[in-house]
């Protein structure tokens, strides 16, 4: 009867957990591990989030100074450098491009990515953000192999054309690591806490199991 | 103890005007468990502690959410990156909706599995049933609150579905909205359900279901009655008091479970896209419908059922018996009490029939639940079909199986054999 119970389990938790097709449209995802505690990472990403996506993609769940403050970036330095329309450090992530003028401009309105992370899952944005290609039948000149047709230009293509392919890379994974911290600013702290609670639940259920024993020999 | 203290005096103060000796003797020091109930018997403790927290963390939630189609969904994320430790409190009541689900089903299969439901245990089972339908129900709800794309389009099938009864399904629809579509009325609807009406009701019925169960006793694994042999002071024999036997067994478990659930809701708290579905990381949008539409993962074995009738019958929709099928796959547990005609309880001496019939209702509620969650195919929709057949199977030949079989005799009390 147990064999059966862990054979049951066995075969149907690896039919639940295999996979179907590709997640990055035409091709595998890339491997990306993001490391949310490499700050200079993060603020090299959160530059360029800054200078080359802020302009169309807000973030607007998202606090500068909470950015900031978990980044490790003095407000002052913050405020001077980084909040480019005079909002308070204080507010929300929001940007400046009206829906009715992106709509006009561009055709559509470019999505808030603060959660982007969370919903297309890093992996996909690392992959994405690596794999333009041009093609001169779109409007921009360019295509993109995970996500066909997009309306987005491909905005890091200097970038790309002047760096190397390492360093390019380099950009991009930093980019996405940044992505990935803003879509969930708790992770660092949840994985601390989360230490202290298993440690101390190991020391309570000790004791639970203890007392239980205690009392078990009653009963014989 | 000295007779004077002040703990004493007042304890006998208030026991003079409350009950609470009695009460404390009638439900825990002289509350008699069978001697050999084993692990399956501690899931009734640990969901009394995840309703305990969901209704904790569901107040605190609650203090920052904001039940509108603007705001909420940035009412979420306002706990979760502006509310102190509000990450904390939304994953645990996130994480705990999913274990309170896998601790049902563990609890309702032991019921299964050791004929709990048996006689004198009918209301018992029932109210435990009850109470599995009202969670089917606040689980539901709940998902609708965060308001991002799952949730709209998971409330907009649900609610469909009573659109597909004939003559008035469709009005009934419009009612159950509040609106031609789900919106911001459906939303804050359904947010008082889940925070007034539904938990009031699953707390009366666990009372019911606890109350119940502490006038007639525990069932345990070989379905020996322990009440047939007492002391001289009518204590049964084979059993212990649940304080401090079962009490201490109990918080051990609750270590255990507990070590899971945080390691869980600490480093995986999405688990997977199982916990929290990664599609609903968008807000909702009534222009643009997600690929796959997909339940949370407790629910999925009866979804499967739902697609697996895509054929109109009688006159009535595929869409209308789908729903009637999903709707009778749930129903039908309170019928077992009824359906078993089983001389006895348990399954370790039950016949060969009862065993292969309960081993096929296991494994159709897991393929069940792996096709519910994937999209649909030729072959998956023909699967479904079949484990359909064999889930009701399990339930619908048990009046002649459990009849016809050749059962073990079952020992006179706990460690002789029979």
């Amino acid at each position: 009867m147990k064999t059966f119970f862990y054979f049951i389990i066995i075969v149907s938790s690896s039919l639940i957990f295999s996979a179907g097709e590709y997640r990055c449209g035409s091709m595998e995802c890339d491997y990306f591990e993001a490391d949310v505690s490499d700050k200079a990472s993060l603020q090299r990403g959160l530059s360029t989030y800054m200078n080359y996506c802020y302009g169309c993609h807000s973030l607007k769940y998202s606090r500068y100074k909470r950015v900031a403050e978990d980044l490790l970036i003095p407000l002052e330095m913050y405020e001077n450098n980084l909040i480019f329309d005079g909002s308070k450090i204080g507010e929300l992530m929001e940007i400046s491009l009206t829906k009715d003028d992106a709509i006009n401009w561009l055709g559509a309105y470019p999505p808030d990515l603060t959660l982007e992370a969370r919903l297309r899952r890093p992996d996909w944005i690392y992959t994405y953000l690596r794999n333009y290609y041009p093609d001169s039948s779109r409007p921009y000149g360019v295509n993109n192999r995970v996500y066909q047709n997009v309306n987005m230009p491909h905005v890091l293509e200097d970038m790309q054309n002047t760096l190397s392919k390492k360093q390019y890379d380099q950009v991009i994974y930093d980019l996405t690591n940044f992505m990935t911290y803003v879509a969930d600013p708790s992770a660092e702290q949840r994985r601390r806490i989360g230490t202290y609670v298993l440690l101390f639940l190991i020391i309570f259920t000790a004791f639970a199991y203890m007392t239980y024993r205690e009392f078990k020999k009653d009963l014989k | 103890m000295s007779e004077n203290t002040i703990g004493k005096k007042s304890l006998d103060w208030v026991d003079k005007r409350f009950p609470v000796i009695d009460l404390f003797e009638r439900h825990l020091s002289k509350y008699y468990s069978p001697s050999n109930i084993n692990i399956w018997y501690l899931f009734g403790f640990l969901l009394l502690i995840v309703l305990v927290m969901q209704i904790l963390t569901g107040l605190w939630l609650m203090m920052n959410y904001t039940n509108t189609a603007e705001g909420a969904f940035s009412s979420i994320e306002y706990i979760m990156r502006d509310v102190e430790y509000g990450w904390l409190i939304r994953y645990m009541h996130a994480g705990g909706a999913s274990a309170f689900f896998a601790l049902i089903y563990l609890h309702m299969f032991r019921g299964m599995m050791y004929g709990s439901y048996q006689k004198p245990r009918e209301l018992i089972w029932v109210g435990g049933w009850f109470v599995y339908v009202l969670l089917c129900a606040e689980g539901f709800t709940g998902y609708v609150l965060p308001w991002g794309q799952m949730s709209f389009w998971a409330a907009q099938v649900i609610i469909s579905l009573v659109g597909s009864i004939p003559y008035f399904g469709e009005d009934l629809a419009i009612w159950i909205r509040g609106d031609y579509i789900v919106s911001g009325i459906t939303l804050s609807r359904l947010f008082a359900f889940h925070v007034v009406l539904l938990p009031i009701l699953i707390i009366a019925v666990v009372f019911f279901h606890i109350l119940a169960l502490h006038e007639i006793g525990s069932n345990n694994p070989d379905g020996i009655d322990v009440k047939k042999h007492t002391d001289q002071d009518g204590v049964p024999l084979d059993a212990k008091p649940f304080f401090p036997y079962d009490i201490t067994h109990d918080f051990y478990a609750l270590g255990v479970f507990l070590l899971i659930f945080c390691t869980v809701i600490f480093f995986f708290p999405e688990g997977g896209g199982y916990i929290i579905e990664y599609v609903n990381y968008e807000p909702a949008n009534p222009l643009s419908t997600p690929a796959h539409i997909v339940p949370s993962w407790y629910y999925t074995p009866f979804y499967a059922m739902l697609r697996a009738i895509d054929f109109p019958l009688f006159g009535l929709t595929a869409k209308f018996l789908g729903f009637v099928v999903m709707a009778a796959g749930i129903a039908i547990f309170a019928a077992l009490p009824w359906l078993d005609r089983s001389p006895v309880k348990s399954i370790k001496y039950k016949g060969i029939l009862s065993k292969v019939f309960l081993a096929g209702f296991v494994i159709s509620f897991f393929v069940l639940a792996y096709l519910g969650s994937v999209p649909p195919t030729e072959t998956k929709n023909m699967l479904a079909k079949v484990f359909t057949f064999l889930y009701f199977a399990y339930f619908l030949l048990m009046p002649f199986y459990t009849r016809f079989e050749k059962c073990k005799p079952v020992p006179e009390r706990v460690g002789d054999s029979a």
